[in-house]
């Protein structure tokens, strides 16, 4: 599961070294999803501060 | 600014990038200080802001791929921020080791705001956009080798990854290689 947006960055530098820019940025953008939502998972603590 | 100086300067800031998931690496196989699973995230954060630098060399430059690269920084930012504001109050504590005074999330959050402050300088220069070759040169080889050892960086996280955290969410505070213990029934039990 953690490792799922390093596996999309692969895909998106494959694509890319084929010369398939659009599917490149598309494996870009489902990497940064899921980073974004493992994030949310994990970052659960609530933090000590007073703003 | 020419195109070809636009690929020079993302080619060295692709090495640059490249050296700090080295140095990462360096610090979790040679100090065996495993990273924590908010740590692997902002590794991804680097790789999903050189992605947009490797875009540009070897397809041109274009403000897509600088967009790529800020976004992917702000990302990688915001995720590093949160960790120094976990340790930022005195006596919170810190994880990991420190290097030159500076533990390895901080210094993530520095190189996530100069990838940011960069890719935007790089964004005023608008001549390196204009090129009348429909398709961009080949790479050199210092292009090509921050592309390749990118690539391979992404590659040893997949394993890496998969070695600290196995096929699921990574512990909170990882305390060895979970996948030989758990996932593959390695462990060695004692006598």
């Amino acid at each position: 599961m953690m490792s799922l947006p390093f596996v999309l960055f692969a895909f998106g530098l494959g694509a890319a070294w084929t010369s398939q820019r659009e599917v490149a940025m598309g494996f870009w953008v489902a990497g940064v999803l899921v980073l974004l939502v493992l994030f949310r998972f994990h970052a659960t603590d609530v933090l000590n501060l007073g703003l | 600014m020419t195109a070809d100086l636009s690929r020079l300067l993302n080619a060295l800031g692709l090495v640059a990038l490249d050296t700090v998931l080295v140095l990462a690496f360096a610090d979790q196989l040679w100090f065996r200080d495993l990273p924590c699973p908010i740590c692997i995230l902002q590794r991804a954060g680097f790789i999903a802001a050189g992605f947009g630098l490797a875009l540009n060399l070897m397809f041109g430059p274009r403000p897509s791929h600088y967009g790529l690269a800020i976004m992917g920084a702000l990302v990688g930012g915001v995720i590093s921020a949160d960790q120094v504001l976990h340790y930022v109050v005195p006596g919170s504590g810190s994880y990991g080791n420190a290097i030159f005074g500076l533990h390895l999330y901080t210094w993530a959050l520095i190189s996530f705001v100069a990838i940011v402050a960069g890719s935007s300088v790089m964004l005023l220069f608008d001549h390196q956009f204009q090129s009348t070759m429909p398709l961009p040169p080949p790479m050199t080889l210092l292009p090509l080798s921050a592309v390749a050892l990118l690539a391979l960086l992404v590659v040893g996280n997949v394993a890496s990854t998969l070695a600290i955290c196995g096929v699921g969410l990574c512990p909170e505070m990882p305390g060895g290689y979970l996948i030989f213990h758990e996932n593959l029934g390695l462990a060695f039990k004692s006598p």
